[in-house]
């Protein structure tokens, strides 16, 4: 027999109830954290007051983020007063959702991965593209004689990451039927020992890291069967863009002046960066800063580095929809020249 | 009226459908974008819509997850049996189950690709390993407290070492074999998940570990949190069948007592 509680024990109880009720829209805040407002230094210094703000990197530093490093060593970022804490990221880093939950302001991320989060109702807004050509490709043993791409996909082994979007590009150029499929985790062991081993790579890096390994790798460019969206993209979220465009110019101006620096003399960058990433060797840096030049560069003038046009963007929303990857496209809201 | 207090899943039910309420109602009110936590809602609806995928991408966990705890009873128990038969044996390699329990399956899991290639094979070895230990540890433990009083009267029975691992050391072994099951059983679906994300041959859509790794990648945290939930389904029936095994066995063993 359960015993009856008073009424007063009652009342006590939904109060209680109710005052646990009231507390829980608290939480959200408390759980986004370190957002809001990251702009006001500490008040009261004498020395002009640089405006701090972060750059969240979805790698470790290597030569694809070299331009942001030389921001920094070159004093680019404070020539515009802006100190910026360059945050390096890995494999799982979800870039996306920390800019948009406002815990990082500016981040790096891939046109496609952007729009992929625009389509989930996520107001991103692309400033400043690092690569104009997409760097990667598909990387096989260039003892199997392939031609073409088209040739990969008659038999053997493809790594790729799960969800990556041009998985679905090739499996409609070509078809997926005749290989085995599976996750790559950058980690290139099994491609080194499994000659029939194709694996998605970013040309400016594991193909040299196979080359020092012993092997010799061949890559097939995928911007070549035309997915080419814009990558090591800098995007914040709309309402930063809204409230602070001042911060959005300064920082791509300075950003690009970094890329300017770092195209005429990686070196100084590099150095920094290997001290950042020991695991990559001072020279593989040197040879991805030079493979990876022209796809930064994409023909442009210096002063137009990091500028993106409507119809690559259209054209990247056009190519994702049909490919199922995002229902609408509005690709004129994806980007601002700033 | 008695009877549907005492019903046995009602507990469950509405602690689930109290809970996932007042997810719902604190999200909704908080605010919260779904990218970020999804309402129960959404993840419903992610269910429903992502059925068909979500089902074929269990069922194909579950075939390793099952396979690779089927492995991981019949050499954890052969195993335990082995240890407890002999003290030295026990000292000397009992050393390398606890290795088992310790082992940083992420950090092995590749090497493992490169020793037995991509799929299925390599996805049931990572759920053997990440399973075996509870059930060597729990089987040993029994087998090794069996009653003295019941030790001495087979003993005064003469009964060899063989029967009395057979008829009692083994049957008295039981209820901590199915403790150390209930635990492997959970271990197991993690450890398939985990061998899916470096393994999993995906060109059909893989299994629920790589459509987790997909829906994250294409931002889609309902369908993530889906697939979370039938992963968890998973394990909430690999218990179940485990608590079956524990009652049809228990049963089994009382009958057989009254018969003597």
């Amino acid at each position: 027999m359960p015993i009856n509680p008073g009424r007063e024990i009652r009342l006590l109880r939904l109060l209680f109830t109710l005052l646990l009720l009231c507390f829980l829209p608290i939480l959200p805040p408390l759980m986004a954290g370190c957002s809001g407002e990251q702009g006001q230094g500490p008040a009261g210094a004498s020395a002009p007051v640089l405006q701090q703000t972060a750059l969240q990197l979805n790698w470790v530093p290597e030569p694809e983020f070299g331009g942001y490093y030389a921001a920094r060593e070159t004093g680019a970022f404070a020539a515009e007063g802006l100190e910026v804490d360059i945050r390096p990221g890995g494999a799982q880093s979800p870039v996306e959702q920390m800019v948009a939950a406002g815990q990082v302001e500016f981040g790096i991320t891939s046109a496609d991965s952007l729009l992929m989060a625009r389509d989930r109702g996520v107001d991103l807004v692309a400033i400043y593209a690092g690569y104009q050509s997409f760097p990667e490709g598909i990387m096989v043993h260039a003892s199997r004689g392939l031609k073409s791409l088209a040739e990969v996909f008659k038999g053997g082994t493809l790594a790729v990451i799960p969800g990556t979007p041009f998985l679905k590009l090739l499996d409609r150029e070509y078809g997926l039927g005749r290989m085995k499929v599976v996750p790559h985790d950058n980690n290139i062991a099994p491609f080194l020992q499994d000659p029939l081993m194709a694996q998605q790579c970013f040309v400016s890096s594991e193909p040299i890291v196979a080359r020092h390994a012993g092997a010799n790798p061949q890559v097939f460019m995928l911007s070549d069967i035309g997915f080419n969206p814009y990558t090591g993209v800098v995007f914040t979220r709309r309402q930063t863009l809204e409230a602070h465009p001042e911060r959005v110019r300064t920082l791509v101006r300075a950003v690009r002046r970094g890329w300017q620096a770092y195209l005429a003399d990686p070196e100084p960058a590099n150095r920094l960066m290997h001290t950042l990433n020991p695991t990559m060797a001072a020279t593989t840096f040197a040879e991805a800063s030079l493979i990876q030049a022209p796809l930064i560069r994409g023909g442009l003038a210096d002063d137009q580095l990091g500028t993106m046009t409507l119809e690559r963007w259209r054209n990247l929303a056009e190519l994702l929809q049909g490919l199922g990857i995002i229902q609408g496209i509005d690709p004129d809201q994806a980007f601002v020249n700033p | 009226m008695k009877g549907f207090r005492d019903a046995v899943w009602l507990p469950p039910l509405l602690s689930f459908l109290g809970l996932t309420l007042a997810l719902e109602v604190w999200l909704w009110f908080a605010d919260i974008p779904s990218y970020l936590l999804p309402r129960p809602a959404e993840v419903f609806t992610a269910l429903y819509t992502e059925g068909a995928d979500l089902t074929r991408a269990i069922l194909r966990t579950s075939l390793a997850a099952s396979t690779g705890l089927l492995v991981s009873v019949i050499i954890g128990v052969a195993a335990a049996i082995g240890l407890s038969i002999n003290d030295w044996l026990r000292r000397a390699f009992y050393p390398y189950a606890v290795f088992f329990q310790t082992v940083p399956i992420i950090a092995i899991a590749p090497l493992l690709v490169i020793w037995l290639g991509y799929g299925l094979k390599t996805i049931i070895a990572v759920s053997f390993i990440v399973s075996v230990f509870p059930i060597i540890a729990n089987t040993l433990s029994g087998l090794l407290s069996t009653d003295p009083a019941l030790r001495d009267l087979f003993r005064l029975h003469r009964a060899g070492t063989l029967t009395t691992l057979v008829k009692l050391r083994i049957p008295a072994a039981l209820p901590q074999f199915l403790t150390g099951l209930r635990i492997a059983s959970g271990l197991a679906v993690i450890g398939a998940i985990v061998g899916e994300f470096v393994a999993d041959d995906y060109r059909g859509g893989g299994g629920i570990g790589t459509v987790v790794m997909v829906a994250i990648k294409e931002l889609n945290t309902p369908k993530v949190f889906a697939a979370v939930f039938m992963a968890a389904l998973l394990g909430l029936v690999f218990f179940a069948l485990v608590n079956l095994l524990g009652r049809l066995t228990r049963r089994h063993w009382h009958i057989a007592e009254t018969r003597e």
